[in-house]
């Protein structure tokens, strides 16, 4: 028992680190020989896969091994694009319970033009701890209010948020949601819930006049010096996703609430928008289809919403939304558990998603909806070099990471959780000192 | 502590006796006769016993006689009743009647202590009162006979009662009373009837929840085991041994462990029922089960326990909604029908609860115990519809509720020589269309007028669109009383013109005044909001409409709920 | 029509206030048995009898009308036992004292409660509802089964199970009684003078009625003390008749505890949660203490952020009886999930991952003889998947319970609840997306909620 432990133990730590160093990503060339490449987009495919100034330069039975190389056995594992969590609050929030340490919910109804990208942490201890279960990417997002801010997608390895810059930013809108009754006595009726949900779109929309108002005023201004444009940073900050220069990305779980937010775009004629969330998208999921809405979709592994559904609708719900024609991603919308982001996806199939559609639903579909996939969410010559070796499939809980590329960096498999296994293992001293 | 509970008693005592006085400001006429006979009516004498073309006599308090070629006396006043029904008067088996309820305590204080709860108390051994043990109290000194709550059911045909005080785990013993009356003492028919339990923890102190309330009753019991057995051994021989601790509390319980008194559980859902049921097994104290609403399931063993019951009043009932704008064009919903059909389905299971007991030959009586006035009727009604013949719902009005309380010599039937309390309606009681014109409470007439066609909306009172208010009908104090439930805040709301608009500023349970923020008078209806601190800061939204010298309506406390609100106007100082 | 089976169903259950469990027969054909104990047999049959197993073996045949389903290509594993949850329970904290030794959950049980349902559906056959963790020493606890379909809560507790009680360390209790109401415990050095005092008020106060009970013959002016619900559920802890199961996080409060319950000469103890239970893996193992642990929650207070998903595998390799739990209505739907984690952080064998949520969980509860594993002359509580369940694709399709089936994914209709609302249809939309949906004017009466009702973990 002992020494298949120890092997294994070996198996996922030798090569990277080294006892009493502190181990750093590091950059080169790079050819992985012998693998099952996984591209995602076409197929899977045997070979090698070369990687040269971060980006993947040759792929497949065809690729020659570069001079220099720093060549990787990898026969008996399977590359994968590095994993792309299209919602979360990695970096903002360090300790849930210590409000100090929560930086992802301002002040106010009306704070578009804060960015989350401003206040994640490049050194949040659960970056690591995510990263080495091959998510390698992340969407970042402010919560609470109506415009809580930008979010900004990062990939996990960098000592700077813009080191950690992937190329898309976001507009988070909270749409209005019928509020809860109280727990304690009597329930608000339903026709209050309602008045204040339709108080609170009367106020969205004004928000959103106000905006288009302030996007023409600032188109003129820009052709004409005379128009002045009075200091709005919050209109400012609406400008672009008023342009269709923005994504504007909706949360909305409530079936209602749903189809509400469908009318509302149709009104509004948004062009680049996307539905979150969307926990009830399984009840609407037609409306959904036709109105050609994606959606980013999770957490997965939850309860049902209604007491009344069936157990397994919170898994379901991205296989029913895809079987209808729904273009979906898949996120956790977690802060320190991340890192589960394969096995939600791996539910997700189990429950009637599919593997294959499970996969690209955590790769190219979110590089698609943030806009960059020509350098993430597959492997394919040209893309990043973002991506990881797994000993089999890796959405699933039995296999193991043994490599792992961040941009062409290679990155070491080490977090806090493996330093303390590392230590405490065999503690010493043991139980005598 | 019990020092200041027996104060508090005595003031209470006397402040009931000094509104009785005050209420007499327009003087009846003083009676002429205590004799009155009903014509050439219906008289169902008992449940299933009906006398056609009868006579009813009262005289003195009590039925002279009843039934067909009956004399009539000379000194007799004949009440027009020509073709109506005569019943017992109804037994509300289980009620707060004439019981106010209990005010909070005014000062607030500490943080995270689930709801309010006095400075300087520590949550976890706070005092009996406001733990809500206090099985000492009686309903017979806590009632106000003038309370508008025995008016309300004797309109609906209720004329004796067995009234509980209101509180929490153990709010103290019941009695059996008429409703009708002017003095408490003189309206007893049976004092200390039962001692009144309920799984209802205290408000932020000790025991808060029903497992806590569970333990803190099972101890209660064996203590007073303990300490009735200690008395008994210090009275037979005291030297040499330490003196008994005397509780009140404690003492209360002796008359249930000689099975002398029951004690009435307020049961009303299932789970509440097995409760009860296991710590009655546990402990073997004589029960009563009231107020239930859900044991339809339980009626097999409930019988073969030959456990007295008591039914609630308090059907759940659907809101009426107004009439959806139905797009007959639409699909329907086959997850909403789906839904529907279960909810219907159990709403029928409530209401066909004490036709399921009657058809087990169970006897039971009615409680109304929480249940609206004006849903009291509909809810026997419904009853009846859902399979309860209207003699067994009679029964649980009249004769079981009489057994039940050793009455049934006095009262619960049309019969010569027994109380003469009377029900008098147009049409049967069970009849949709049918109204009560008399009741009688012992031998004394209260005459109902014929309802009214119902008023159509808007030809009355101030209504929306009238013209702009004349604000002085409004400036002033008003005292405001919020039911929030099991407990009631009050306090003032003074009402001043701030330029031609109302204002002014009101005051919380915590003792601190406020501004009204956003008042806004339309018609003579009034919102504006607030809020007060309960250990963190309530918003409060009040919605009131005044009705000359009083106002009732609504506020909104965050969310804990929308709760009644009413008030009346100060006298000027 | 499947619903009206189960109002059937229940009107036959509650023939009686007490329990009157209805146990069934059963045989499972030709699956894969994994019987956590005693290895894994292929193609195999499982026999129930009147709701034990009589059976393990191929070919077997029942009497005639027995209920079979047909395991073939399927996985029979025993029920998943949760060591650590709250559902079906009307009250969770009684968090007015730091010390209520006197209450039990067992009295507010909700047969109702359509997590029962779900928990079910995730192949978890019985749990230990617990007290919460507001005070220092909390309720006692109660393990159930998941019987759902009765309507009687007193056919919810396992009978015969041991008694248990649930202790609390740490930030939950100092933040209730000291930070919130400024009562001890503020600190960790309350928590233990808290409890070292009650265990010797409880200590006394069982010596006085010994003393009573040895003179009372003798004496006539002798008294007893005077009845006390909570020292009398204490003098059950120290003798024996409790067993503990301590909320606790840090290395140094789990250190404390043993020490406490040295001084006093109590043996049996479980801590819960214990996320820092790696760094005093042999301290436990020397003690004898169990842990019941998460897969990988961590960072959501300030006293898990040194915590590691290796927890369990640690503990495992230093020889603690170690299970994985859920304190949760959502994650008791996917323990085999949580167990299959422990191979991915730690490399732990099929046998140890899923000992951690069955076998292991029913030691720490003392009911090890009766379930736990698939083994002759234990109960019928047998989950039953589609695909393996330390897969991440592995599904429940089958939960039973004494020999009757629970769960049937195939043929279960969507709405299973029980508790309906005769007034409104629609059942109100929930959603929990944790901190994340706080409403921040009410959050002082959301954490008020959380203290008194659902302070778990």
């Amino acid at each position: 028992m002992k020494i298949k432990f120890l092997s294994i133990f070996l198996l996922v730590f030798g090569g990277v680190t080294l006892f009493g160093q502190v181990a750093k990503p590091s950059k080169g060339t790079y050819a992985l020989t012998n693998a099952s490449i996984q591209t995602v987009t076409k197929g899977l495919v045997q070979g090698t896969l070369v990687i040269q100034d971060g980006k993947i330069t040759a792929l497949g039975a065809s690729a020659a091994v570069p001079s220099g190389a720093q060549v990787i056995d990898c026969k008996g594992l399977t590359l994968y694009p590095g994993l792309i969590d299209g919602g979360t609050q990695l970096g903002l929030v360090e300790i849930e319970a210590v409000d100090v340490t929560n930086d992802d919910d301002e002040v106010g109804e009306l704070t578009p033009q804060v960015e989350a990208l401003t206040a994640v942490n490049p050194n949040a201890t659960a970056i690591p701890v995510t990263r080495v279960n091959g998510v390698t990417t992340a969407l970042v997002a402010p919560t609470g209010g109506r415009f809580p801010g930008t979010a900004s997608l990062i990939n996990l390895v960098g000592y700077t948020p813009n080191q950690m810059y992937a190329g898309f930013r976001g507009m988070v809108m909270n749409f209005p949601t019928l509020g809860r009754s109280g727990f304690f006595g009597p329930q608000r009726s339903e026709d209050e819930l309602k008045k204040e949900q339709e108080k609170a779109l009367t106020r969205l929309n004004e928000i959103w006049e106000g905006a288009k108002l302030y996007a023409k005023i600032d188109s003129a201004a820009s052709k004409n010096a005379e128009i002045k444009v009075v200091y709005n940073p919050e209109m400012a900050a609406l400008a672009p996703v008023i342009r269709g220069q923005m994504l504007l990305m909706i949360e909305v779980n409530r079936a209602e609430d749903i189809e509400g937010a469908i009318k509302w775009v149709e009104s509004k004629k948004i062009k680049r928008v996307v539905f979150t969330g969307v926990a009830e998208g399984w009840r609407v999921a037609d409306k959904l289809a036709k109105a050609k809405i994606s959606v980013i979709t999770g957490p997965i592994v939850a309860l049902p919403t209604r007491s009344s559904d069936r157990y397994d609708k919170a898994y379901a719900n991205a296989g029913l939304m895809h079987k209808a024609g729904v273009n979906l991603a898949i996120r956790t919308y977690d802060s320190e558990n991340v890192r589960n982001l394969p096995f939600s996806a791996g539910f997700a199939a189990a429950y009637g998603l599919g593997k294959e559609q499970a996969l690209k639903a955590i790769t190219i579909i979110p590089a698609e909806i943030f806009g960059v996939a020509d350098k993430l969410g597959s492997l394919e010559v040209g893309k990043n070099a973002t991506l990881f070796a797994s000993t089999g499939d890796a959405l699933d809980t039995r296999n193991q990471i043994k490599y792992l590329f961040i941009d062409g960096w290679q990155v070491p498999l080490d977090s806090r959780h493996i330093q303390l296994y590392n230590e405490f293992l065999k503690r010493s001293p043991g139980l005598d000192k | 502590m019990k020092g200041l509970s027996l104060t508090l008693t005595a003031l209470l005592s006397v402040w009931c006796l000094s509104t009785g006085l005050a209420q007499s400001s327009e003087e009846a006429l003083k009676p002429i006769t205590r004799t009155y006979a009903l014509k050439n009516v219906t008289i169902v004498t008992k449940p299933g016993q009906t006398i056609l073309n009868g006579t009813v006599v009262v005289k003195d308090g009590l039925i002279l006689n009843a039934g067909q070629n009956v004399s009539i006396p000379a000194d007799a006043k004949i009440i027009p009743a020509d073709s109506m029904f005569v019943y017992a008067g109804f037994i509300d088996a289980l009620s707060n009647a004439g019981i106010p309820k209990p005010e909070v305590r005014p000062a607030t204080g500490g943080t995270g202590g689930g709801g309010q709860r006095p400075t300087g108390v520590n949550p976890g051994t706070p005092p009996n009162d406001l733990a809500g043990i206090q099985p000492e109290l009686r309903a017979r000194d806590l009632i106000k006979p003038a309370d508008k709550s025995i008016e309300d059911l004797r309109k609906l045909g209720f004329t004796n009662a067995q009234v509980s005080p209101i509180g929490k785990m153990l709010p103290g013993s019941s009695a059996l009373i008429s409703l009708g009356g002017t003095a408490a003492d003189n309206m007893i028919l049976k004092d200390n009837f039962a001692m009144i339990s309920q799984l209802v923890g205290a408000q932020g102190v000790y025991p808060n929840t029903i497992m806590a309330v569970m333990s803190k009753f099972r101890e209660l019991y064996k203590q007073a085991e303990q300490a009735k057995a200690h008395e008994k051994m210090y009275a037979a021989n005291p030297a040499g041994m330490v003196r008994p601790e005397v509780d009140r509390s404690l003492q209360a319980f002796y008359p249930v462990l000689d099975k002398q008194r029951p004690i009435c559980f307020v049961a009303p859902d299932l789970k509440s029922v097995y409760r009860v049921l296991a710590m009655q097994q546990e402990l073997n104290f004589p029960l009563i089960l009231g107020g239930l609403l859900q044991a339809w399931t339980l009626a097999d063993q409930l019988k073969a326990k030959n456990i007295p019951i008591i039914l609630s009043l308090d059907l759940p009932k659907m809101e009426k909604k107004e009439p959806a704008k139905k797009d007959s064009t639409a699909a329907k919903d086959p997850e909403m029908e789906r839904l529907e059909k279960r909810r219907a389905d159990e709403m029928k299971l409530y209401e066909t609860q004490a036709a399921v007991f009657a058809g087990k030959g169970i006897n039971f009586g009615f409680s109304t115990l929480n249940a609206k006035t004006a849903d009291i009727r509909e809810a026997l009604r419904r009853m009846v519809k859902a399979g309860l013949k209207e003699d067994q719902a009679l029964a649980a009005l009249t004769t079981t509720p009489a057994a039940m309380f050793g009455v049934a010599q006095s009262l619960g039937t049309v019969e010569k020589g027994k109380i003469a309390n009377l029900v008098v309606s147009k049409k049967s009681y069970f009849d949709e269309k049918s109204q009560i014109r008399y009741v009688f409470v012992d031998g004394n007439l209260y005459e109902f007028e014929a309802e009214a066609p119902a008023a159509k909306p808007g030809t009355a009172g101030a209504g929306k669109g009238a013209a702009p208010s004349d604000l002085s009908k409004f400036i002033g104090k008003w005292s405001y009383s919020i039911d929030a439930g099991d407990q009631v805040y009050k306090g003032v709301i003074s009402l001043i013109d701030e330029g031609g608009k109302l204002g002014g500023s009101w005051t919380g349970s915590d003792g601190q005044s406020k501004p009204l923020s956003n008042p806004s008078l339309k018609g003579s209806e009034l919102t504006f909001s607030s809020s007060v601190n309960m250990g963190q800061d309530i918003p409060l939204d009040f919605n009131i409409t005044f009705d000359g010298a009083k106002f009732s309506g609504k506020v909104k406390a965050g969310d804990f709920g929308v709760f009644p609100v009413e008030g009346s106007k100060e006298p000027r100082d | 029509m499947k619903q009206f089976t189960i109002i059937t169903c229940c009107l036959l259950l509650v023939l009686g206030l007490n329990a009157q469990i209805t146990k069934g027969s059963l045989l499972i054909k030709n699956g894969t048995v994994l019987t956590v104990t005693k290895g894994t047999l292929e193609g195999s049959d499982v026999l129930i009898e009147n709701g034990k197993i009589t059976k393990i073996g191929k070919g077997l045949t029942a009497p005639a009308g027995t209920k079979t389903i047909d395991a073939t290509g399927k996985y029979i594993m025993p029920g998943i036992i949760d060591a650590h949850s709250h559902i079906a329970l009307d009250a969770i904290n009684e968090g007015t004292n730091p010390v209520t030794a006197e209450v039990a959950v067992g009295d507010v049980i909700d047969p109702m409660d359509i997590s029962v349902y779900r928990a079910l559906a995730g192949g978890t056959t019985a749990s230990h509802a617990m007290h919460g963790s507001a005070n220092a020493i909390g309720g006692q606890c109660q393990t159930i089964k998941h019987r759902y379909g009765t309507l009687n809560p007193n056919d919810y507790p396992m009978e015969g199970a041991p008694r248990t009680i649930k202790f609390a360390l740490g930030e939950n209790p100092t933040r209730v009684h000291g930070i919130g109401r400024g009562i001890m415990p503020r600190t960790r050095m309350g928590v233990e003078f808290v409890i070292r005092k009650s265990f010797t008020e409880a200590r006394n106060y069982d010596a006085a009625w010994k003393k009573y009970n040895a003179e009372k013959a003798t004496k006539p002016t002798a008294l007893p003390p005077k009845y006390d619900r909570r020292l009398e559920a204490l003098a059950d802890v120290l003798n024996g008749n409790i067993l503990i199961h301590c909320h606790s996080y840090r290395a140094d409060e789990i250190l404390m505890l043993l020490n406490v319950c040295k001084d006093f000469g109590v043996k049996k103890v479980c801590f819960q949660h214990v996320n820092e239970g790696f760094k005093v893996a042999p301290e436990l193992a020397a003690f004898g203490a169990s842990a019941s642990v998460f897969a990988d929650w961590w960072a959501y207070k300030f006293e898990v952020y040194y915590s590691t998903a290796y927890n369990a595998a640690i503990l495992t390799k230093n020889g603690v009886v170690t299970s994985i739990n859920s304190d949760s209505g959502d994650y008791i739907r996917h323990l085999y999930h949580e167990a299959a984690k422990t191979q991915y952080y730690g490399g732990l064998t099929d046998d140890e991952a899923l000992a951690l949520i069955t076998i292991n969980p029913a030691k720490q509860l003392g009911v090890e003889n009766r379930i736990g594993s698939l083994e002759v002359g234990k109960e019928g509580d047998v989950a039953i998947f589609e695909g393996h369940p330390l897969s991440v694709y592995g599904i429940p399709v089958f939960a039973i319970v004494d020999g009757i089936v629970r769960f049937d994914r195939a043929n279960d209709p969507d709405d299973m609840r029980l508790d309906v609302d005769p007034i409104k249809a629609t059942t109100n939309f929930q959603m929990a997306t944790g901190r994340h949906d706080h409403d921040r004017c009410m959050q002082g009466v959301q954490e008020l909620m959380e203290e008194l009702f659902q302070l778990k973990n």
